[in-house]
C-alpha cells in the first residue's frame, strides 16, 4: 500500500484550484500576441481534470470517512477593543461532497473547453473567450473547496463577475449586454441577503470558518440568543442561493442569459454556477432550522412548478432547456427543504451531466443549423445528426426519469423524500407538486425532441446544409450521455441506496440546531437517544439521526413513489407523442381552448412585465414624483423665500466673500504657506543649516530642561 | 576575547569582501562589469551568517566585568538582513545607472565604498558602547560623503558632497561632545553600565539631559529628522540616484536601529506587564519624540507639496516617513518596535522601487523634473503602473503593503491611548496623498508638450522591478509573514 498522507490531497486540490487562473492570466495577456494561446488554456484545464480524477480516487479510497482541512491564519489582530478576538482564517475543506463536485466541475469544464474549440472557431475574441472560461472555472473551484464563508463570498462574487463576462461575451448585441447586466443585477439582490447573513454569523461567532460556527451552534450559541434569528440568518444566506440558482422569484435572469454562447450555457447555466446555490445550501444544511427548511421547500416547489409550465410552450430550444434547468434546480432545493439531503446532492451531480449534455447537444444543433434556435423551424434532424440525436435522447430520458438512467435514480429519490415528508408532517402538497412537475418535464422534453429531430424538416434550405458535428464537438456529448446511465452510481437500477454513491460516499450531516427548532422527524426518538459523547471533537462529523417513524415512512415511500413517478414519466412522454409525433390531437386547438393559460405560460407568467411595472417603473415613478415634489413644492417654497432672502443675500454675500471664501482659501493657502515657510529654511547655504541646528538644539534644551 | 569571533562573522565577511573588491579591481582593471556580481555574491555569503545570528543573544568582546563592545541579537540580525537586502538591490540598480558611466574607471572605489558603508551600518545596529557608536557612525558617514559626490561631473554633485561633509562634521562633533559629557558623568562608555549608573540620584540631571540631546543630534542627522534634516534634500538631489536610494533606506534603518538600542538600553528602567517601558526619570523622551516626530512628518509632507524634482520630492517624503517611523518609538513599548520593524520592511521595498523607476526614467529621458513626466503613463505603461503602485503604497492606501505598515503604527498608537498623535499622523497622510497623486496626475492626465516615443526597461531590470512590485501587492493582501518575521526580531539583548 502506498504511504498516503493528507498533504498530497491538499496540494492536489490547490493545483486544481490555481491551474485555471494561470491559464486565465496567460491567455488574457497573450491573447493578441499569440494566436494559439487558447491551446495553453485547454492544456491547463485537461491537467486540472486529471488531477481532480486523482484527487477523487485518493479521497474515496484512503480517506472515505475523513474530512481533510487545511487552513492558515490570514489576518490576526489579536484582541480588538469593543469586538473581541479578531482573526480570519482561510483554508480548504476536502470532504466527499467537495471532491465529487470538483470532479464534476473539472470534467464538464474540460468538455466545454473542447467543445468550444470548434463551436467558437472564427470568433474575433477567440482567445479571450477561453481566458474567461479559465477564470470562471477558478472561481467555481474556489466555491467548492473553501471551508469558510468569507472565501465563499469572494468566490461567489467572482463567479458572478465571470458569468457576467461570458453572458455578455458578444456585447455588440444589445440583447446580450442587457442579459449580462440583468444577470449581474438580479444576482446582486440575492447576494445582499447572503452578505448580511454572513455578517450576522461573523458578529455572533467572530469567525468565518463554517465548522467552528456549526460547532458553536451545536453547543447552543445562537445569534441574539434566539432560534428566530438563527432562522433569519439561514434564510438570509439562502437568498444568495435564490439568486445564483435562479430560484423563484429571482429566476428571471437565467432564460435571458441564454444570449451567451451555448457552451457557456452548458457550463455555467446547467452544471456549475447555478449548482453553486444548491451546493451552498448543502454546506449550510446543518445550521438550518425547521422553519427555514420549510421556506426553502416552498421556494423550491414553486421554482420547480412555474418554470415547468413555462417550458411547455416555448419555441426557442435554449429557452426550453433554461426553464427546465430552473425547474430541476427547484427539485434540488425542494429536496433539501424536505430534508432529503443526499438525494438533493445526488440529483445535483446527475443533473449536471445530463443537462450539460442537453445544452451541448442544442449547441451542436444550433451550430450546424447556422444559428437557428427556433424548434418550429427544425425537424427531421435525426438522420442528419445521429450522434447528437442519440445522446440528446439518452439525456432526455434521464431528465424525464426513465429507468436505467441516472436521472431516474435521483429524481425518484427526491420524490420519495417528498412523499415521506408528507407522511411525516402531513404536508402532501410538496409531493403532489413534485409528481406533477415530473409529468410536465417528460412532456416538454419530448416535445423538444420530436419537433427538433423527428418529423419532416420545415426549413429545407437549412436542413440540407446540416451535418453531424466534428469529433471535438461529438466526443463531449458521448461522454456526458454515457455518464447519464445508472451503472456509474449503483449496480441496482431500481434502488440507488444500494449503490456506492449513496451508501458510502454521501451522508447527510448531523443537524446542529437546537432540537426543538428542527423538523420533528429529525430528532432522535427516545429509544435512540444515547449518552452524549464526551470525547466528541470539534471537527468530527456525525451522521444525521432521523426518527424511526420517518425512516419507516421513507422505506414505505420507496415503492409507491417509484411506481407513481414511472407512471408520470410514461404519461408525459405518451402525451407528447400523441400531440406532436402521431398528431392525434392538435396542440394549436388545445391552446385555443385554454387561451388564458396558454398565454400565461407563453409569456412566462408575465414575470418580466410585472418586474418592469413594479420595480423598474416603480423606481422611475418614485424618482419622477420626487422630481415633481422638488419642482413644485420645494421650488415654490424656494421662490417664495427667494425675494425675502434677496435682501439678506446681499449681506451674506459680503460675508461669504470675505469670511467663508476667505476661510476656505486661507486653509488652502495656509498649507502651501506652511510648505513655503519650511522651504525658506532650505536656503542651500550650509552655514545657515549649521546655525539652525545649533539654534534648535538650544530651543530643545530649554523645552525639556524642567525634568 | 577570541572566542567571541563567531559572533561577528558577518562583519568579518564584509571586510574580506571589501578587500577582495579592491584587489580584484587592481588586478583586473579592465573588467569593472564583474564588480557588482562579486559584491552580490559577497552579500549572499554575508546574509547566510546574518541569518545565523537570529539564534544568538549575547555580548561580543566582553571585558572583565562582562559588558561588551557590541551585542548580537535577533533585533540586530533583522536590521542587518534589511541592510544586506537593500545593498543587493542598490548594487543591482547601479549596474544600469547611467550617471555612473562618467566614472566608469573608478567603479572599484564605488563598490568598495558601499561595503565600507555596510560595515559601518553593521556595527551601528549592534553597538553597545558609545565609542563604537561614534566610530561606526563616522565609518558610515565618511564612505557616504565620498559616494554622494562620486560622479563629480556636475556642479550639484560636488556641492552635495561638500555640504554633506560640513554638515556631517558638525553633527558628529556635537555627538562626540555629548559622549564626552556622559563619560565625564559616569566614567564609562558602555550603555548597560551607564544605565545602572544614571539611576543613582546624585547624577546632575541638566547635564545628562544636555548630553542626551547632543548625542541624539548625531543620530538625528543620520535618520534625517527635523530639525537635523537640512542636508537631506540638497544631498539627495545632488547624489547619484542609487546612492540617494541607499541613503534613504539602509542608512536610515541603521540609524533607527542605533537610536532604538541607545534609548532602550540606556534610559529604560524596566518593562511593565503591558509591555510599556518605564523610563528613568531624567529626560522626558516620550514628549521629546512626540515633538520631533510631529515636526518631522509635518515639515516633510508640507515641504514636499512644492517640489518639482522627483528626487527632491522623494527626499522630503523620506523625511516624512522618518517622522512616521519615529511614532513607533513614541509609544515606548514592544508593540511600537514591532510596528517600526514592519514599517521598515515595507518602506525599504517601496522606497527603493520608487527610486528605481525614477532612475530608469532618467536614464531614458535624462530628466527628473515632474514636468517631464507628463504623458509618461502612456509611453511607458509598465514603469508608469509600477510607479503608481509604489506611490500608492508610500501614501499608505490598501491593498498595498504600505497600508499594513501604517495600520500597525496607528494600532500601536491607539493602544497606547495617544489618539491625538494618531490623528495628526493621519492628517499628515492626507497631505502626502496630494503630492504623491500629483505625480500620477502628471503621468496620466496631463498632455505632454512633445511626443514621447514608447519605451520600456530591459529584461533584467523588468525582472528586478517585478521582484519589487510583487511583495508590495502580496504583503498588502497576506501580511502574516511580515508580522511573524517582525515578532521574531523583537528580542533585544538585555530584555
Amino acid at each position: 500500500m502506498i504511504n498516503m498522507n493528507e498533504s498530497i490531497l491538499i496540494n492536489l486540490a490547490l493545483v486544481i484550484l490555481f491551474l485555471p487562473v494561470i491559464g486565465f492570466i496567460v491567455a488574457l495577456f497573450l491573447a493578441k500576441k499569440v494566436k494559439k494561446i487558447f491551446l495553453f488554456e485547454n492544456f491547463v484545464i485537461i491537467l486540472a481534470f486529471i488531477c481532480s480524477v486523482a484527487l477523487l480516487y485518493l479521497k474515496l479510497t484512503y480517506f472515505q470517512s475523513k474530512d481533510i482541512v487545511s487552513e492558515f491564519q490570514w489576518i490576526d489582530f489579536g484582541n480588538v477593543p469593543l469586538f473581541g478576538k479578531l482573526s480570519v482564517e482561510l483554508g480548504i475543506l476536502l470532504d466527499n461532497i467537495s471532491v465529487i463536485m470538483l470532479f464534476a466541475v473539472a470534467l464538464i469544464s474540460m468538455l466545454v473547453h473542447l467543445f468550444s474549440i470548434e463551436y467558437m472557431s472564427g470568433d474575433k475574441r477567440y482567445n479571450r473567450y477561453f481566458a474567461y472560461l479559465g477564470i470562471f472555472t477558478f472561481s467555481m473551484n474556489g466555491i467548492v473547496l473553501t471551508h469558510n464563508f468569507l472565501m465563499m463570498y469572494i468566490f461567489w462574487e467572482l463567479v458572478g463577475l465571470s458569468s457576467y463576462l461570458l453572458i455578455g461575451f458578444w456585447y455588440e448585441k444589445k440583447s446580450a449586454s442587457d442579459a449580462a447586466k440583468k444577470a449581474f443585477i438580479v444576482n446582486r439582490i440575492g447576494d445582499i441577503g447572503m452578505f448580511s447573513g454572513i455578517l450576522m454569523l461573523f458578529t455572533t461567532y467572530h469567525t468565518f470558518t463554517s465548522d467552528k460556527i456549526f460547532y458553536q451552534i451545536s453547543q447552543g450559541a445562537l445569534p441574539f440568543n434566539s432560534e428566530f434569528w438563527l432562522t433569519v440568518t439561514g434564510l438570509l444566506l439562502f437568498c444568495g442561493a435564490i439568486g445564483k440558482s435562479a430560484q423563484f422569484p429571482l429566476h428571471v435572469w437565467l432564460p435571458d442569459a441564454m444570449e451567451g454562447p451555448t457552451p457557456v450555457s452548458a457550463l455555467i447555466h446547467a452544471a456549475t454556477m447555478v449548482a453553486a446555490g444548491v451546493f451552498f445550501i448543502t454546506r449550510i444544511f446543518t445550521m438550518l432550522t425547521g422553519d427555514a427548511l420549510f421556506v426553502i421547500a416552498v421556494i423550491g416547489a414553486l421554482s420547480a412548478f412555474i418554470p415547468a409550465t413555462i417550458a411547455l410552450t416555448q419555441n426557442d430550444i435554449k429557452k426550453v432547456l433554461a426553464y427546465s434547468t430552473i425547474s430541476q434546480l427547484g427539485y434540488m432545493i425542494l429536496a433539501l427543504g424536505v430534508g432529503a439531503y443526499t438525494f438533493a446532492f445526488f440529483h445535483l451531480i446527475t443533473h449536471a451531466f445530463f443537462k450539460a449534455c442537453l445544452f451541448l447537444g442544442s449547441g451542436s444543433v444550433i451550430h450546424n443549423m447556422h444559428h437557428e434556435q427556433d424548434i418550429t423551424k427544425m425537424g427531421g434532424l435525426r438522420k442528419k445528426m445521429p450522434v447528437t440525436y442519440t445522446t440528446f435522447l439518452i439525456s432526455s430520458l434521464a431528465i424525464s426519469g426513465v429507468p436505467l438512467t441516472s436521472g431516474f435514480l435521483s429524481k425518484d429519490g427526491i420524490l420519495a423524500g417528498t412523499y415521506a415528508f408528507g407522511y411525516a408532517t402531513g404536508h402532501w402538497l410538496f409531493a403532489a407538486a413534485g409528481f406533477f412537475v415530473a409529468m410536465l418535464t417528460a412532456f416538454y422534453m419530448f416535445r423538444l425532441i420530436i419537433l427538433t429531430f423527428h418529423g419532416q424538416p420545415k426549413d429545407q434550405h437549412k436542413f440540407e446544409h446540416a451535418h453531424e458535428s466534428k469529433f471535438v464537438m461529438a466526443m463531449p456529448l458521448v461522454v456526458l450521455a454515457v455518464l447519464s446511465i445508472f451503472i456509474f452510481y449503483t449496480p441496482n437500477p431500481f434502488n440507488p441506496e444500494q449503490g456506492w454513491f449513496l451508501s458510502k460516499w454521501i451522508k447527510a450531516p448531523q443537524i446542529s440546531v437546537p432540537e426543538n427548532a428542527r423538523y420533528s422527524f429529525m430528532k432522535p426518538d427516545a429509544a435512540q437517544k444515547t449518552e452524549p459523547d464526551v470525547n466528541k471533537s470539534e471537527t468530527a462529523k456525525q451522521e444525521i439521526v432521523y426518527s424511526e417513524t420517518y425512516t419507516e415512512a421513507l422505506h414505505h415511500a420507496h415503492i409507491p413513489a417509484m411506481l407513481l413517478s414511472l407512471l408520470m414519466a410514461a404519461s408525459g412522454i405518451l402525451l407528447s407523442f400523441l400531440f406532436y409525433q402521431w398528431k392525434k390531437f392538435d396542440p394549436d386547438k388545445l391552446a385555443e381552448r385554454v387561451k388564458p393559460l396558454y398565454k400565461l405560460s407563453y409569456n412566462k407568467w408575465y414575470f418580466d412585465e410585472i418586474y418592469d411595472a413594479v420595480f423598474v417603473a416603480g423606481t422611475v415613478g418614485l424618482s419622477k414624483s420626487l422630481a415633481w415634489f422638488d419642482n413644485t413644492i420645494i421650488d415654490g417654497i424656494v421662490n417664495f423665500t427667494a425675494d425675502f432672502t434677496r435682501i439678506f443675500s446681499k449681506l451674506s454675500g459680503k460675508f461669504d466673500n470675505i469670511v467663508v471664501d476667505g476661510l476656505v482659501n486661507f486653509m488652502a493657502y495656509l498649507s502651501g504657506f506652511i510648505g513655503l515657510i519650511f522651504r525658506k529654511f532650505q536656503t542651500g547655504k550650509v552655514q545657515t543649516y549649521v546655525v539652525l541646528v545649533i539654534f534648535s538644539l538650544v530651543i530643545l534644551l530649554f523645552l525639556f530642561k524642567t525634568f | 576575547m577570541t572566542n567571541s569571533l563567531y559572533l561577528v562573522k558577518p562583519e568579518i565577511v564584509v571586510t574580506i569582501v571589501l578587500v577582495c573588491i579592491i584587489t580584484f579591481n587592481l588586478i583586473f582593471k579592465d573588467k569593472p562589469q564583474a564588480l557588482p556580481w562579486l559584491s552580490v555574491i559577497g552579500l549572499m555569503i554575508t546574509s547566510y551568517f546574518v541569518v545565523e545570528q537570529f539564534s544568538y543573544n549575547s555580548f561580543a568582546f566582553a571585558s572583565t566585568d562582562y559588558k561588551g563592545l557590541l551585542v548580537t541579537d535577533p533585533f540586530g540580525a533583522f536590521f542587518k538582513i534589511l541592510i544586506v537586502l537593500s545593498s543587493v538591490i542598490v548594487i543591482l540598480f547601479s549596474i544600469s545607472n547611467k550617471e555612473l558611466d562618467s566614472a566608469a574607471d573608478r567603479l572599484g572605489e564605488y563598490y568598495s565604498l558601499i561595503f565600507g558603508m555596510i560595515l559601518g551600518m553593521f556595527f551601528m545596529v549592534s553597538a553597545a558602547d558609545l565609542i563604537l557608536i561614534y566610530l561606526s557612525v563616522e565609518l558610515l558617514s565618511l564612505s557616504s560623503y565620498v559616494l554622494a559626490g562620486f560622479t563629480k561631473n556636475t556642479l550639484r554633485n560636488s556641492e552635495a558632497s561638500l555640504k554633506y561633509v560640513i554638515y556631517g562634521g558638525v553633527s558628529s562633533g556635537i555627538m562626540l561632545f555629548g559622549i564626552s559629557i556622559v563619560y565625564g558623568l559616569t566614567g564609562t562608555t558602555n550603555l548597560y553600565e551607564i544605565n545602572s549608573l544614571i539611576q543613582a540620584p546624585q547624577i546632575n540631571q541638566i547635564t545628562l539631559l544636555f548630553a542626551g540631546i547632543l548625542i541624539f543630534t548625531g543620530i538625528g542627522f543620520k535618520i534625517s529628522v527635523a530639525p537635523f534634516h537640512f542636508w537631506t534634500p540638497d544631498v539627495y538631489e545632488g547624489a547619484p540616484v542609487t546612492i540617494t536610494a541607499y541613503l534613504s533606506v539602509a542608512s536610515k534603518a541603521a540609524g533607527f536601529a542605533l537610536l532604538i538600542r541607545f534609548i532602550k538600553v540606556t534610559f529604560i528602567k524596566s518593562i511593565n506587564a503591558e509591555g510599556y517601558w518605564q523610563v528613568i526619570n531624567v529626560i522626558d523622551w516620550k514628549s521629546f519624540f512626540i515633538l520631533i516626530s510631529i515636526i518631522t512628518m509635518t515639515l516633510g509632507n508640507f515641504a514636499a507639496l512644492w517640489q518639482n524634482n522627483m528626487k527632491r520630492l522623494l527626499a522630503y517624503s523620506s523625511i516624512a516617513h522618518a517622522g512616521y517611523i519615529m511614532l513607533g518609538l513614541v509609544v515606548m513599548s514592544n508593540e511600537g518596535i514591532l510596528a517600526i520593524i514592519i514599517y521598515f520592511t515595507v518602506y525599504a521595498i517601496m522606497n527603493l522601487g520608487a527610486f528605481f523607476i525614477v532612475m530608469l526614467i532618467a536614464n531614458k529621458i535624462g530628466s527628473e523634473e515632474l514636468d517631464d513626466y507628463k504623458g509618461l503613463g502612456y509611453s511607458t505603461p509598465v514603469l508608469g503602473i509600477s510607479l503608481a503602485i509604489f506611490l500608492i503604497s508610500l501614501t499608505g492606501l490598501p491593498p498595498t503593503a504600505g497600508f499594513i505598515a501604517k495600520l500597525y503604527l496607528f494600532i500601536a498608537l491607539v493602544d497606547a491611548k495617544m489618539i491625538g498623535v494618531a490623528i495628526i499622523a493621519l492628517l499628515n497622510t492626507v497631505v502626502s496623498l496630494y503630492y504623491y497623486i500629483r505625480v500620477l496626475k502628471n503621468m496620466y492626465l496631463d498632455k505632454p508638450g512633445k511626443e514621447i516615443p514608447k519605451f520600456s526597461a530591459s529584461i533584467p531590470n523588468l525582472v528586478l522591478l517585478i521582484a519589487l512590485v510583487a511583495p508590495i501587492i502580496f504583503f498588502g493582501i497576506y501580511f502574516s509573514p511580515v508580522v511573524n518575521l517582525a515578532k521574531s526580531s523583537l528580542t533585544l539583548f538585555g530584555f
